[in-house]
């Protein structure tokens, strides 16, 4: 590590160097930095168009670079996956690895926090002087890593199977054949498509596993009883206190029948 | 002849910097203009060092679009939509400047990457340059939190329940998260509160915070000097100084030349490093 006498040695050999042999900003720098800037306004501008003339008018028309907007946010649905812009998805991801509820903190804050220190703290981790990668191999590999491993969370975050009630529905007749339903339970299979349960959960590969919420394909096989079931879907925190699911209080009793009918009769993929 | 046009040249020119010379003699900044555009730069200075002032760009369509934007775009839950209906598909060329607005912040996150990349990779965040690294992190983060509270502002369906994610996110954190999610909602549910709290956010603290920093990134940028490539000549980046060439010496010495009273000059010699 450099002493600061040092450090403020090669400071100054550096501005020396500069002034010796430095160009002017005006218009050396300027005209590079000029012409990125032209650059990245056509960007900008060719992306605003690509997206306008390639979409329509209506709700949810897609053009190459998705939709104008879709429709009008509805807090009435429950079986709309959300989305959030691509920056974020790595972090989304994320939430699929971790959990819930005993890991999701790290997935959520844990692991981004501990991100945000180490580039805050990182001139001050790493306090040598040299500047030339073959000099910096942790830096270089760090950096490697930190990399693949932020474009792999981003691709899969990005192609992480939606679930949208439409084709959850479409998966009902594949459900039934494969875990053997019959009677009420496919009632019940149906509802659970439809009204948001895919959100959180998955159900033989698909669904959303966006906030970790255990996956039900097997859940007939807990033993846990239709009236427990019931209770649960309608008041989860009633039955668990520390449980973080949403209650669905709006739903007959006949409903919530078919939905614990049909969680119970599921015990796995039978071939 | 040529007297009496350069005459007339010095008293044209006097009248036009008058104002020039009236703002230096007041505040100095054309002195500060002048020291920016001809400060030196490392000769090595190259297309990666643009990354910054690309960044610097798409901030500033950020900021002009959103500005027109903020004149249509209603921040309540009734009229939210449909003014953004509105803008994309009956206002002239609204589309342009939503479409700008929208897709410059996936540009400007995507710099602000590139940017720090190439810092990281050029170790220009090693002394005394440290300070300006923590100013860009923090102009990251405050970059990210724009683009979450952005993402509401539409008021459809992906924007609603990406926020309704969002703030679940934060909940999760320990002992603030729920009290920071109610922050964020103003109140227990995403409503007319969230909305107006968001756009707020988007359209004014975070902006102003960000140009703060931004003006404070580049007085330091201006400050300490662009850092040389690693690869450079230059001294910076180097554990011992570069061996210098020997300079190529002329056939003849340069004689020393008499200044009339018969003393010497000695030869202006040169730095040799």
């Amino acid at each position: 590590m450099p002493t600061k006498a040092e450090q403020r040695e090669q400071f100054a050999r550096y501005k020396e160097d500069v002034a010796r042999r430095g160009k002017s900003f005006y218009p050396y720098a300027m005209f590079h930095d000029t012409v990125m800037s032209l650059v990245v306004v056509s960007v900008i501008v060719g992306l605003a168009c690509l997206w306008y003339f390639t979409s329509g008018e209506e709700a949810g028309n897609s053009g190459w670079l998705g939709p104008r907007y879709t429709e009008e946010a509805d807090p009435g649905t429950t079986s709309f996956v959300p989305r959030p812009d691509w920056y974020f998805y790595f972090l989304f991801y994320l939430l699929r690895i971790f959990k819930w509820p005993d890991s999701v903190v790290l997935g959520t804050v844990g692991i981004p926090t501990i991100l945000l220190i180490l580039l805050f703290a990182m001139p001050f981790l790493d306090r040598r002087r040299d500047r030339r990668l073959i000099r910096r191999p942790v830096a270089v590999v760090a950096a490697l890593l930190t990399i693949a491993s932020m474009g792999i969370l981003t691709y899969k975050g990005a192609t992480a199977k939606e679930s949208l009630a439409s084709e959850n529905i479409a998966l009902v007749p594949e459900w039934v054949k494969q875990e053997k339903l019959e009677g009420k339970a496919v009632d019940g299979a149906r509802l659970f498509a439809e009204v948001g349960c895919m959100n959180c959960h998955t159900y033989l590969g698909a669904g959303a596993s966006n906030l970790g919420a255990p996956d039900l394909t097997s859940e007939g096989t807990k033993g846990r009883g239709i009236e427990f079931q019931k209770q649960h879907i309608k008041c989860p925190q009633c039955v668990n206190p520390s449980s973080q699911m949403q209650p669905f209080p709006n739903l007959t009793d006949e409903q919530l029948t078919a939905l614990a009918t049909f969680l119970e009769a599921s015990k796995g993929p039978k071939s | 002849m040529a007297r009496t046009r350069s005459k007339r040249r010095a008293q044209l020119e006097a009248l036009l910097l008058a104002p020039v010379d009236w703002l230096e003699e007041r505040s100095g900044l054309v002195g500060a203009v002048r020291y920016f555009l001809f400060r030196k730069v490392p000769r090595e200075s190259n297309w990666f060092h643009t990354l910054g002032s690309a960044t610097l760009t798409a901030f500033l369509v950020q900021a002009v679009t959103g500005v027109i934007l903020a004149m249509y775009y209603k921040p309540d839950p009734d009229s939210a939509y449909r003014s953004i209906q509105h803008i994309t598909n009956d206002l002239t060329l609204g589309w342009l400047v939503r479409g700008m607005h929208r897709w410059g912040a996936s540009v400007f996150i995507i710099l602000l990457f590139l940017h720090m990349g190439r810092v990281f990779l050029f170790g220009a965040y090693k002394y005394p340059r440290e300070l300006n690294w923590l100013i860009g992190v923090l102009l990251l983060t405050m970059a990210m939190g724009e683009g979450f509270t952005g993402y509401l502002l539409p008021w459809d369906q992906t924007a609603y329940w990406a926020t309704v994610v969002g703030i679940n996110l934060n909940a999760s954190a320990p002992i603030a998260g729920p009290f920071i999610a109610d922050i964020l909602r103003g109140g227990t549910e995403i409503g007319p509160e969230t909305l107006a709290r968001f756009y707020s956010i988007h359209m004014l603290l975070i902006p102003g915070g960000l140009a703060g920093l931004i003006v404070l990134h580049l007085y330091l940028v201006i400050r300490l000097g662009i850092t040389a490539p690693p690869w450079s000549e230059s001294a910076a980046g180097y554990d011992e100084p570069p061996r210098v060439e020997p300079e190529r010496r002329g056939l003849v010495e340069p004689r020393p030349r008499g200044n009339g009273d018969g003393a010497v000059v000695a030869p202006r010699r040169r730095t040799r490093v």
